[in-house]
């Protein structure tokens, strides 16, 4: 039911309950104050479980993304965060697999697959604007900031992606 | 895919988009103190997800109980283990005005064989908050017995219930999934 896609360097596929234990370690660590804020293992484990229950509701969510020898990378997908009518493009690597260019492999790969899959014309991504590396990857992946974009939180930058372009 | 199961009154079935008015009319009243709630709508849906999530990532999960006759929703009922749980637990919630037909101890009864007979549990515990005297009657009636007292980082002090072992059950229930 959740596809695989290949990229170049990568593998994305359907989350691992294992992959939690990254996401528990996150939440933990300050990292995550531009993102959900920080918060319990078990608080974690239900956002993270009802991020991926989008596959069987609506048939899309968020892929587990990994090497090709199978060492977990992160996440990236599409997540509908609270307080937001839209589709998000998100994406989350581990501190050890940062700085090689991975979520924006991966992220390439799932802009193309939703173009293909559903016709999507557009995704975006809510950043915390003090989440600089999160925004120059948004950029970075042509997306463009809308400065009328509202996004979860009062200051977030929301980057529009036109998925007509990117998956020409 | 979520398995179904059935006895002879009761349907558990997998829980999906539709069920979210009876999710939000519980975890919207005050029925639901005991299991995390009141939740506002936005937390009602998020509580949906979270089940599904649950079944996705650890293959088991809690059902949506229905009356087979009438199709009606009753509670839910299931296997529940996600980070924070002490152990895999067996639990249960009816909605408003299905109370004292059974339907409780019957739908824990059919989770309890499928965690046993499909799954392979040796074990299994049922979480009670202290004053839910309906819960703690409908573990003591599956022959759990309290065990000790828990302290969840969100929900606070609850009693573990300890069912007995597979081989300890009479009639392993293997109607449940006939």
């Amino acid at each position: 039911m959740i596809p695989v896609l290949t990229t170049d360097r990568l593998r994305l596929c359907a989350p691992r309950i294992e992959d939690f234990e990254h996401w528990a370690a996150f939440f933990a660590s300050e990292r995550a104050i531009y993102e959900r804020g920080m918060m319990s293992r078990a608080d974690a484990w239900r956002i993270w479980a009802s991020d991926v229950a989008g596959w069987t509701l609506r048939g899309y969510g968020p892929f587990r993304v990994e090497t090709p020898a199978g060492e977990y990378v992160g996440e990236v997908g599409i997540y509908e965060p609270d307080g937001y009518e839209g589709l998000e493009l998100g994406w989350f690597v581990i501190p050890e697999t940062e700085g090689k260019g991975f979520a924006a492999e991966a992220a390439r790969a799932v802009m193309t697959w939703a173009r293909g899959r559903f016709g999507w014309d557009r995704l975006t991504n809510i950043i915390d604007p003090r989440n600089v590396r999160s925004v120059a990857l948004g950029l970075r992946l042509g997306g463009v900031i809308d400065p009328d974009g509202k996004g979860e939180d009062p200051g977030d930058v929301v980057i529009v992606h036109d998925l007509k372009r990117v998956a020409a | 895919m979520i398995p179904v199961l059935t006895s002879d009154r009761l349907t558990l079935r997998g829980p999906d988009a539709r069920d979210i008015a009876a999710l939000g009319a519980f975890y919207g009243s005050d029925r639901s103190r005991f299991v995390g709630g009141p939740k506002d709508a936005e937390m009602a849906w998020r509580q949906l997800a979270t089940e599904i999530g649950h079944w996705t990532l650890c293959g088991y999960g809690r059902w949506m109980v229905d009356v087979t006759e009438t199709g009606e929703t009753v509670g839910m009922a299931g296997l529940w283990n996600p980070a924070g749980w002490p152990e895999p637990e067996i639990g249960w919630d009816l909605f408003d005005g299905f109370e004292g037909k059974g339907y409780a101890t019957e739908a824990g009864a059919m989770a309890r064989s499928y965690a046993y007979d499909v799954l392979g549990w040796d074990t299994a515990i049922s979480l009670v908050a202290p004053a839910n005297t309906g819960s703690a009657r409908v573990a003591e009636r599956l022959g759990a017995v309290m065990e000790r007292s828990f302290t969840h980082v969100r929900f606070g002090e609850v009693l573990v219930y300890r069912h007995p072992a597979p081989g300890a059950l009479a009639d392993g229930g293997a109607e449940a999934y006939a």
